[in-house]
């Protein structure tokens, strides 16, 4: 039986990449040392900021809220309910009622009354994968209503899993300018506003772990539209290096924010505000308002004329 | 050894063989890493030595989660 290295106690958790057994209590601290120190080696933000956490429901934001509410952070949670049917429901109560619990308050923008949900937009877009919209509309509302509301700083819950699996993927192709874009902290201009990422350096399990151990009602399962995605197939393959050489993961990202990033250079662009909602783009009209122009004609001619 | 298992919103009944099995040993009949899925009994995590026992009722996580890259 493994024991506590703190404390003596049983272990409910190892993790080999530190060569680290705890108990329940010690895995907490443990984490919450780790995400207080993420945010400190980043510069990330202070305590001082008011900064707004994105949530989706899921592990690893609700952790990150969590987290960020135990070390004394003032943060607010965003939600943006995308319509898909009853895994937006599910996660949209799962945000709900942790924000209650905790007595946070969350934010939440209605993407139908904005431009239209996202099964809505999918079925227009057909040639453009749903993920691809998606990714797109969280970032613009995210940064938008950020910036209406006076958030100094934009949180989210990436993992060491969707980096790595990210970094694999730019390597493969050496995609030049996406490697020089990621790093764990965006700084803030041109209209855009900070956005931090503190759990940078946590598995997926991990978070799952101190979600579960603190007793976080997050939802399980996965949206519906991401099934065969991408980064699945690099995550498997870069858990089968992990399982083979523990600490894998945290080496090839972190070695490549020490060594390789400083020195990659990325491409200048011009952003100029869009001439529709005045948010940074590098064309005259952003790619949400065009978004906009192509789904909104087609669902008002295809809805039923009352 | 047979056990019930709960994993992502199924039942599952499992065989795990004869011998002593470890939490480990659930994860690789569902085929899952230990690098990102976890088993829990009695609402608490087992680490992955932890015996099984006959007509254990567990519960796996998988913390594995995608999107477009």
């Amino acid at each position: 039986m493994r024991k506590c290295q703190r404390c003596g106690q049983k272990a409910v958790v190892y993790l080999p990449q530190h060569r680290l057994s705890l108990c329940k209590e010690h895995y907490i601290d443990w984490y919450l040392k780790r995400v207080e120190s993420t945010i400190r080696e980043f510069r990330m933000f202070d305590r001082g900021d008011k900064a707004l956490v994105a949530v989706s429901g899921g592990k690893d934001s609700l952790s990150l809220w969590d987290a960020l509410y135990r070390l004394g952070y003032n943060a607010d949670g965003f939600y943006i309910n995308l319509g898909i049917d009853e895994y937006s429901q599910k996660s949209k109560i799962a945000c709900e009622k942790f924000a209650q619990e905790k007595g946070l308050s969350l934010h939440i923008l209605e993407l139908k009354k904005e431009i239209a949900s996202i099964p809505e937009i999918r079925e227009v877009e057909r040639n453009r994968p749903a993920c691809s919209s998606c990714g797109l509309l969280k970032r613009y509302y995210m940064n938008k209503f950020a910036k209406e509301r006076g958030y100094k700083v934009i949180a989210t819950g990436h993992n060491l899993d969707d980096e790595s699996a990210t970094l694999l993927s730019n390597v493969l192709s050496w995609n030049m300018d996406y490697l020089a874009r990621q790093f764990p902290v965006l700084s803030e201009g041109d209209g855009f506003v900070k956005k931090v990422k503190p759990l940078v350096k946590f598995t997926e399990k991990e978070n799952a772990l101190y979600a579960f151990l603190s007793g976080i009602e997050y939802i399980e399962e996965e949206c519906p539209f991401s099934e065969g995605a991408s980064s699945i197939e690099y995550k498997k393959i870069l858990a089968q290096m992990e399982e083979r050489s523990p600490g894998t993961k945290l080496r090839f990202y972190m070695d490549f924010l020490r060594r390789l990033h400083p020195i990659l250079q990325s491409q200048e662009v011009k952003l100029r505000p869009c001439r529709i909602c005045g948010e940074p783009t590098t064309a005259e009209v952003c790619s949400v308002c065009r978004l906009k122009e192509r789904v909104i004609p087609k669902l008002l001619s295809s809805s039923p004329s009352s | 050894m047979r056990v019930k298992v709960s994993y992502r919103g199924q039942e599952l009944d499992l065989e795990l063989g004869e011998k002593t099995s470890r939490a480990r040993d659930v994860l690789r009949a569902l085929g899952l890493s230990r690098e990102y899925a976890f088993v829990v009994r009695d609402d608490e995590v087992l680490e992955e030595n932890e015996p099984i026992r006959e007509g254990d009722y567990l519960r796996v996580i998988n913390a594995i989660s995608g999107g477009y890259i």
